[in-house]
């Protein structure tokens, strides 16, 4: 149904983000706990925490340097509304031709912590989070594959 | 640059090519002695140079803007000149075949050897004069890089003649190869214009490193289907983790991970150490420093973190963390998460 996700350059770990193992160390935790912890739950709920556990190991793993991952922490954290004031960067709107989509919007809404930041520094978190992406996802995939063989 | 190397490249690098190419190159280098020849005298003919000049301004513009292929094939043939290498000597060409139309060139033998089309005894001469002067790849480089082209054709013929001060004066400044950012005709070089170039820069080298992510996204050119190919990308990423999940939410009975704890601590031996026993060890109620009411599931994990020197990733972090997701306190917080990340 989906495919694989697998760079096609010869060199496929230049794209993975250095803190793999820690990622598969966090995520392994996590599967463990959700299994041992909500068995009887249906699988809907279950595979929400399962990508919310996801997300966590990867922004866990990110670290708060990246603007990305300290928003999903933020986001992952604060489940009620929270009065938590933070310094937002004013955003400069750089719209390209009025007539067309606004790309750099659409990717400030993908990207968690897109909306506060500059056309320049979004494209570095951008990048930075598919790296994450790419091996979380490859991380998951092989986790599946050990599984069910 | 490219055009030093070619130019190179006439002085006989490769034999058999370059006696072809040769012809060509003495035409125009016997125009351009022509050209000092006639600015010994007094620059009568200053005004007739101008407009040669203009003109293969001009003509080298027109012959960019058409490719130059039926333009060159022709004036070559009437030059007679190898059609193999017409092709890349445009100018040269069309130069020499506009230049007898000047009053200033029929006065001498010239056009007969221009419009003979052999080498001639004359055209022997003209190496040791073509190698004074140096600034002549003109002839040879193709017709890539227009501006180049035409700043170059305007330095060849001021380099004769001082005396000739035309407009064309303040060109930019791109003869020298190491100059990355051209500052174009005209355009200021104030701070502000410079930071927006170094701005420029910037973005284009963050774009660059995007598309080397991105699989198949490095042939595309234009920077809005660059970014779409991105937007695709990262939702694509998106929609694999949640189906990965759904996978190993159903997969997950049947398989035990606690036996890989052992493996993970060996693994991430130096990193969890430090941290690892020491954080196990807590207290659950040591991580709940935050004043905020509410149920004791809400940590803030915020004062812990920073408290860290290094980001050392504490494995009691993440129990916490497993807990508040697995015990998932509030029913609400699954559909936000969903809205949050599915919405667009």
């Amino acid at each position: 149904m989906e495919p694989k996700s697998c760079s096609g350059d010869g060199n496929p770990s230049r794209n993975l983000h250095p803190s793999k193992p820690l990622m598969a160390a966090n995520f392994l935790r996590c599967l463990s706990r959700i299994q041992q912890t909500a068995t009887n739950s249906s699988v809907g709920s279950r595979s929400r925490r399962i990508r919310r556990a996801a997300y966590a190991s990867m922004a866990y793993s990110a670290g708060h340097r990246r603007a990305w991952s300290w928003a999903l922490l933020r986001k992952l954290r604060c489940r009620r509304v929270r009065p938590v004031i933070l310094p937002r960067r004013p955003r400069i709107a750089r719209p390209q031709v009025v007539i067309e989509i606004d790309r750099a919007e659409v990717l400030r809404k993908l990207v968690p912590g897109g909306t506060g930041m500059d056309y320049c520094r979004l494209l570095e978190e951008t990048a930075d989070y598919i790296r994450c992406l790419a091996t979380q996802v490859r991380l998951m995939q092989t986790v599946t594959d050990s599984i069910s063989s | 640059m490219g055009s030093g190397g070619r130019f190179g490249v006439g002085t006989g690098n490769s034999g058999a090519y370059m006696t072809a190419i040769a012809e060509p190159i003495q035409f125009e280098e016997e125009i351009r002695s022509l050209i000092q020849a006639r600015f010994d005298a007094p620059p009568v003919s200053g005004g007739s140079f101008t407009a040669l000049l203009g003109l293969s301004a001009n003509q080298a513009v027109g012959l960019l803007h058409e490719p130059g292929a039926g333009e060159v094939s022709t004036s070559a043939a009437g030059l007679g000149h190898p059609l193999g290498c017409s092709p890349i000597f445009p100018s040269n060409a069309a130069l020499a075949d506009r230049a007898p139309s000047f009053p200033f060139f029929t006065a001498a033998d010239s056009p007969a050897s221009i419009s003979g089309g052999g080498p001639s005894p004359p055209l022997k001469a003209e190496p040791p004069d073509s190698d004074s002067s140096p600034s002549l790849p003109v002839p040879i480089e193709k017709p890539r890089r227009p501006a180049k082209r035409k700043d170059r054709e305007k330095q060849k013929a001021k380099g004769p003649s001082k005396k000739i001060k035309t407009a064309e004066e303040h060109t930019e400044g791109d003869q020298l190869p190491y100059v990355h950012v051209r500052a174009r005709r005209g355009q200021a070089t104030d701070s502000h214009s410079l930071s927006e170039r170094a701005r420029r820069e910037k973005i284009n080298a963050r774009m660059k490193l995007l598309q080397e992510l991105v699989p198949g996204c490095s042939k595309i050119t234009g920077t809005a289907l660059v970014l779409d190919e991105i937007i695709n990308h990262v939702q694509s990423l998106q929609r694999q983790v949640e189906f990965l999940s759904m996978r190993l939410a159903a997969v997950n009975p049947r398989i035990d991970f606690g036996g890989l704890d052992g493996f993970l601590m060996a693994e991430c031996g130096p990193l969890a150490a430090s941290n690892g026993r020491g954080g196990v060890s807590l207290d659950p109620a040591s991580w709940s420093s935050a004043p905020a009411p509410g149920t004791g599931l809400r940590k803030d994990l915020r004062p812990s973190q920073q408290s860290s020197t290094a980001w050392v990733y504490p494995y009691a972090l993440i129990d916490h963390a497993t807990s508040l997701f697995g015990y998932g306190a509030a029913d609400s917080v699954p559909l936000n998460w969903n809205q949050s990340k599915t919405d667009l």
